[in-house]
């Protein structure tokens, strides 16, 4: 689904943020990237959901290679990767309903078509009673619970969380994990960046973790290569 | 399940309002400066049809007034000049009334020995030989004096083209000042609203779709209102229209001010100018944007 191939990473001329990476996610996987703040999580995180290039190395998603892709096949690549970004990104003028059905807008769905999904998914994520709150009167729960139920209501194939339980206590931090692990049950690729410990520590899945911008440790799998 | 009407992709951006002024001043401007090119245009062509097409034999007074045999015989030639359709000699109430702009109108002035004037209208395109008729009128009427007003459609054609010209000056700066104005009103809304293409391109949104909706929302906005502008500007030549007809504001030799029913439609040029101009920028920048990111 995903492979990185001496991946090198660095913003202008800047230092490398990541070096050398080899990893592969495999259909369905649940993966954990940790490591300390700067190691260049969000960088991984960001070449995946294609938001920057590599500036060495392979990069292959759903079976394309990035570095030969056009920039008119991108769009239908993103739209299979759902992402919750660390700061959430939500339109502040739009409800917390259109935000979560942004998504299936892009892929050209009516609102009829999706109207009664939005809403379903809104109250399984707990807020089917602020459907039309805007984003700046939720609180920082509400907020991510949004943020992910928007990056999985396309039902994409893979999804990317940036520290998905940075502004929230650690009890929802469980329940929003938890969540992922129900949406990886139905055969989503789910994949976490987060920098606490505390959240992985009961969970098997694979971990990545990343130091000083290279991969220095494995858990439930390999590096590739 | 309550019928929704899906959110609008662009927030309408605060502080916006002085950008809408400006964009409805600028229109304003230009409408006014398109409204004067078209009664310039309209004056310059009344000013030369007026004279084209005629001329005018003065038979001169020998002592207080032109003699009518002079008069008659003038006449006799013009009627047998190919190419004239009447010649008809102008009462002396009709003499005084031309020059009362001029002179006043009283006892004394009526006194004076006037020329008799004899209106001549030619025939659309008629070539006269203005020599060989001028000659003949000499032997017919040795007092009479031939005008065929060429010096004065040659001045009132400079004077014409100087006017139209300088509008459509005034014109195309203003229109330039207005494109300018409302690029940038865009491009500045647009800068606003950088996070929103952003975040829009890593959703997967097509270039076109994100397009669709910066390019939508400019053209709404320029077209609603450069129309508000143009409307002012309407406004602004109905009541100089209504004031002239109503016998207030006109004044001799000035061009009227009010707009025909027929050159308004000209106006709806501005909004839909300005909209245009606003479609294309947004479209040019999110496109610009969007090729920075990868």
């Amino acid at each position: 689904m995903v492979r990185f191939e001496n991946v090198g990473m660095r913003y202008g001329a800047g230092p490398e943020i990541l070096r050398d990476v080899n990893f592969a996610l495999e259909p369905g996987s649940f993966t954990f990237v940790t490591g300390p703040s700067g190691a260049g999580k969000s960088t991984l995180l960001k070449l995946i959901f294609m938001a920057e290039r590599p500036s060495r190395g392979l990069i292959t998603i759903f079976g394309r290679d990035l570095a030969t892709a056009k920039r008119s096949e991108l769009p239908a690549l993103r739209r299979r990767v759902g992402v919750v970004f660390q700061e959430f990104r939500l339109l502040d003028h739009l409800s917390a309903f259109d935000n979560v059905a942004m998504p299936l807008r892009l892929a050209g769905k009516r609102e009829d078509e999706y109207g009664k999904d939005v809403e379903e998914l809104l109250s399984w994520v707990g807020l089917g009673n602020r459907l039309d709150a805007k984003p700046p009167t939720l609180s920082g729960g509400e907020q991510q619970r949004v943020a992910i139920a928007r990056a999985v209501v396309a039902k994409p194939d893979l999804i990317l969380a940036d520290e998905p339980t940075g502004n929230v206590d650690s009890e929802i931090g469980q329940r929003l994990i938890r969540l992922f692990v129900e949406l990886n049950r139905f055969g989503t690729t789910v994949m976490i960046a987060t920098h606490d410990r505390a959240l992985i520590s009961g969970a098997k899945s694979r971990e990545i973790r990343l130091v000083g911008g290279r991969m220095v440790e494995m858990r439930g799998g390999r590096p590739h290569g | 399940m309550a019928e929704r009407t899906p959110g609008r992709i662009l927030p309408r951006e605060a502080g916006a309002a002085p950008l809408d002024l400006v964009i409805g001043v600028m229109a304003f401007l230009a409408a006014l400066a398109l409204g004067g090119v078209l009664i310039a245009n309209r004056t310059a062509e009344s000013w030369q049809a007026g004279l084209m097409g005629r001329l005018t034999v003065q038979v001169l007074p020998v002592g207080a007034a032109a003699p009518d045999e002079e008069v008659r015989g003038a006449l006799r030639v013009l009627q047998k000049t190919d190419g004239v359709v009447r010649a008809r000699p102008l009462s002396q109430t009709e003499a005084l009334a031309l020059v009362e702009p001029w002179i006043g109108h009283d006892a004394v002035v009526s006194a004076l020995p006037f020329p008799t004037l004899i209106d001549v209208r030619l025939a659309p395109g008629a070539a006269l030989d203005i020599a060989d008729l001028e000659a003949r009128l000499k032997t017919a009427a040795p007092h009479a004096v031939f005008d065929d007003h060429s010096r004065w459609v040659a001045r009132l054609k400079t004077t014409a083209g100087t006017v139209l010209w300088s509008a459509l000056a005034i014109l195309i700066l203003i229109a330039i000042a207005t494109a300018a104005t409302v690029a940038f009103a865009t491009r500045a809304g647009l800068a606003t609203h950088h996070q929103i293409v952003q975040l829009l391109h890593l959703m997967g949104a097509r270039n076109g779709f994100i397009s669709r909706a910066f390019e939508w929302h400019y053209f709404v906005a320029a077209l609603v209102t450069s129309a508000c502008g143009m409307l002012a500007a309407l406004a602004v030549f109905v009541v100089a229209g209504s004031a002239e007809v109503a016998g207030l504001a006109s004044v001799p030799f000035l061009p009227p001010l009010g707009l025909k029913l027929a050159e308004l439609p000209w106006l709806a040029l501005v909004p839909a100018g300005a909209a245009l101009i606003a479609w294309l920028t947004a479209r040019a920048s999110v496109f610009s944007a969007l090729r920075r990111i990868y």
